[in-house]
């Protein structure tokens, strides 16, 4: 396994050739968790309570998205395809290492590196504006909510991956990933809570993976959800994980098979 | 034992064809024409332990397409592939451990890192010993010549420099079987001639098999015994250098310089004249009349100097290509 600790420190060496980029993807998150704080803030006013959140508790959620986009959305799966398209996939497979250990590895120095600066902002958030950011110190709670990290982070690993799969049939794999970033926006809450849209909304989509990479870790850690929807939530995510992994296992070997080794 | 084993090798891809023109773009939306292109269309060949042979053919004979299914990276249409006794396209690590593939034109090199870091990964990744990676790392930086340029940012270093780097990468772990697609591409010649040499010695020395394209006779000349010929994916010719220019070669090169101007005329009889240049003349003469037209201009003029080759490889090749016959 430590054969996949270099592609690591490589990828993260290979950022410090890149700072500028780097800093500018930070200022994005920073600017976007910003908007999504201040109109929340204007809409609470002097009220408390919107929906099921107080405003401690929603501006808590917000700050957190930082950290989430470091930890789970971090990412650099969508290389996959054009990797494919473009055949430098070729390097990869003439080396004995297993493609997708080294992808979760690769992910791992942007998730490392992006964590690590989105610890930082938030302190730095909480000290500047001074919302009444909730800590979580139920050890239960802190538990159970590391622990929906882990799973939301192998969860979009493998659904990002499969989208990026698409380049072994399409050049036009761009397309896909927009509506997934859509539907990431829509349906995994990095705008706000899930469970401020219509109940019978809610529903139909706790059933769907997406729910699980943002809004169930964060409303862990809020605490306002019953032990037996966070079992259930597990659940879910474990059966989307062990599905689409089995499934990505399957349309990477058939798409290695028309895989063309372009590029020359 | 043989180390690479072809038998009946088809690759054919399944290319859309686009047309030009709006309404003919938004139709292909709906009905998509696709047509196969035979890349390799059945070929067979073996290799033995420690052979260099050398690849040969025009652009997109399937040269490539053929190191690849080799190598394991493409799913072969139909036909038997077995390199070391596996499979190539299961990609088993042990097999992936003792060959290599470089590609001039392809590199796997970290582009913003010191070349080092790379060869550091390859060291992880083919699971090398401490002692193993500092012993063929040492010996590789010595006969390649590079020595500290290992530990600059791989964008730095001109084309050649880095292509150096590029096999150091592909050797690193010392493969038993070696793909090498045109390797001295876009190399200056005193580089092409570098690189041949330590071609050349990595063959001797570890008795790694190597197949070898290249555009560069020079190349296929210096290092090759032994080449295989394929042009629009079919296998054209397999057989010692040696013989190929017997079998194809029918005519020979006549130089000859004379004392005073050449004598078109006289020379016009004996043979087609490829260049007049003052005292200086070469006829291109059919093989059988070599020796007849030698005589002929011994005997009947002054001549200083006068030598008979055989045509160059280049010629041949080209002739073989235009597969004027077989």
């Amino acid at each position: 396994m430590f054969k996949y600790f270099y592609v690591t420190k490589n990828y993260l060496a290979e950022y410090f050739a890149y700072r500028l980029n780097f800093l500018l993807w930070r200022v994005r998150v920073i600017v976007s968790v910003l908007i999504s704080y201040f109109l929340w803030s204007a809409i609470y006013g002097n009220r408390n309570q919107i929906f099921n959140y107080t405003k401690n508790q929603m501006l808590t959620y917000i700050v957190l998205l930082t950290f989430i986009n470091g930890i789970v959305l971090a990412t650099q799966t969508q290389r996959i395809a054009e990797e494919i398209n473009q055949g430098t996939l070729s390097n990869f497979l003439i080396r004995p290492m297993d493609y997708f250990a080294f992808n979760l590895f690769r992910d791992l120095a942007d998730k490392s590196i992006n964590t690590f600066f989105a610890v930082i902002e938030i302190v730095l958030i909480i000290l500047l504006l001074k919302p009444g950011f909730i800590v979580q110190s139920d050890p239960i709670f802190l538990i159970l909510f590391i622990f929906s990290l882990f799973l939301s982070v192998i969860l979009y690993f493998i659904i990002s991956i499969l989208i990026s799969f698409i380049g072994f049939w399409s050049r036009e794999y761009w397309a896909p990933r927009f509506i997934f970033f859509i539907i990431i926006a829509f349906m995994a809450g990095t705008y706000f809570p899930l469970d401020i849209v219509p109940q019978p909304v809610y529903s139909l989509i706790e059933f769907l993976p997406f729910t699980y990479l943002v809004f169930f870790p964060l409303k862990i850690y809020l605490g306002n959800i019953l032990l037996s929807q966070i079992l259930k939530g597990f659940l879910i995510t474990l059966f989307w994980i062990f599905f689409l992994y089995l499934f990505a296992r399957l349309v990477w070997k058939k798409g290695l098979k028309i895989y063309t080794a372009e590029g020359k | 034992m043989n180390t690479i084993k072809v038998t009946g090798l088809k690759k054919y891809f399944r290319v859309y064809k686009r047309k030009e023109g709006l309404i003919p773009t938004i139709n292909s939306l709906f009905h998509r024409k696709y047509s196969e292109v035979k890349a390799v269309d059945g070929i067979s060949f073996s290799i033995r332990e420690g052979e260099l042979v050398g690849f040969i053919g025009p652009n997109g004979a399937g040269k490539t397409t053929t190191l690849k299914c080799l190598s394991g990276l493409l799913y072969h249409s139909s036909g038997i592939v077995e390199v070391l006794g596996y499979i190539p396209f299961e990609r088993k690590a042990d097999f992936l451990k003792k060959i290599s593939l470089v590609m001039g034109q392809k590199n796997q090199l970290w582009w913003d890192l010191p070349a080092v870091e790379s060869f550091r990964l390859n060291k992880e990744i083919y699971e090398l010993s401490e002692d193993v990676y500092r012993k063929n790392l040492d010996e590789l930086t010595g006969l390649l010549d590079v020595g500290s340029l290992i530990n600059q940012p791989v964008r730095q270093l001109s084309l050649g420099q880095r292509m150096k780097m590029e096999l150091i990468a592909a050797l690193i772990h010392h493969p038993k079987v070696l793909f090498l697609d045109e390797p001295t591409i876009g190399l200056d010649i005193v580089m092409q001639k570098k690189m041949r040499d330590f071609i050349g010695n990595y063959n001797k020395k570890y008795k790694a098999t190597i197949l070898l394209t290249s555009h560069y006779m020079a190349d296929v000349k210096e290092l090759c015994r032994r080449v295989i010929i394929i042009n629009k994916g079919k296998l054209i010719y397999d057989g010692s250098l040696e013989s190929l220019s017997q079998k194809y070669s029918f005519h020979k090169i006549i130089t000859v310089h004379f004392y005073s101007d050449a004598p078109e005329n006289k020379l016009k009889n004996l043979g087609e004249i490829k260049l007049i240049e003052g005292s200086k003349a070469v006829l291109k003469v059919d093989k059988e009349k070599a020796k007849n037209v030698t005589v002929q201009l011994l005997e009947k003029n002054k001549v200083r100097d006068l030598t008979v080759e055989e045509p160059e490889l280049e010629d041949i090749i080209s002739f073989v290509f235009e597969g004027k016959s077989v």
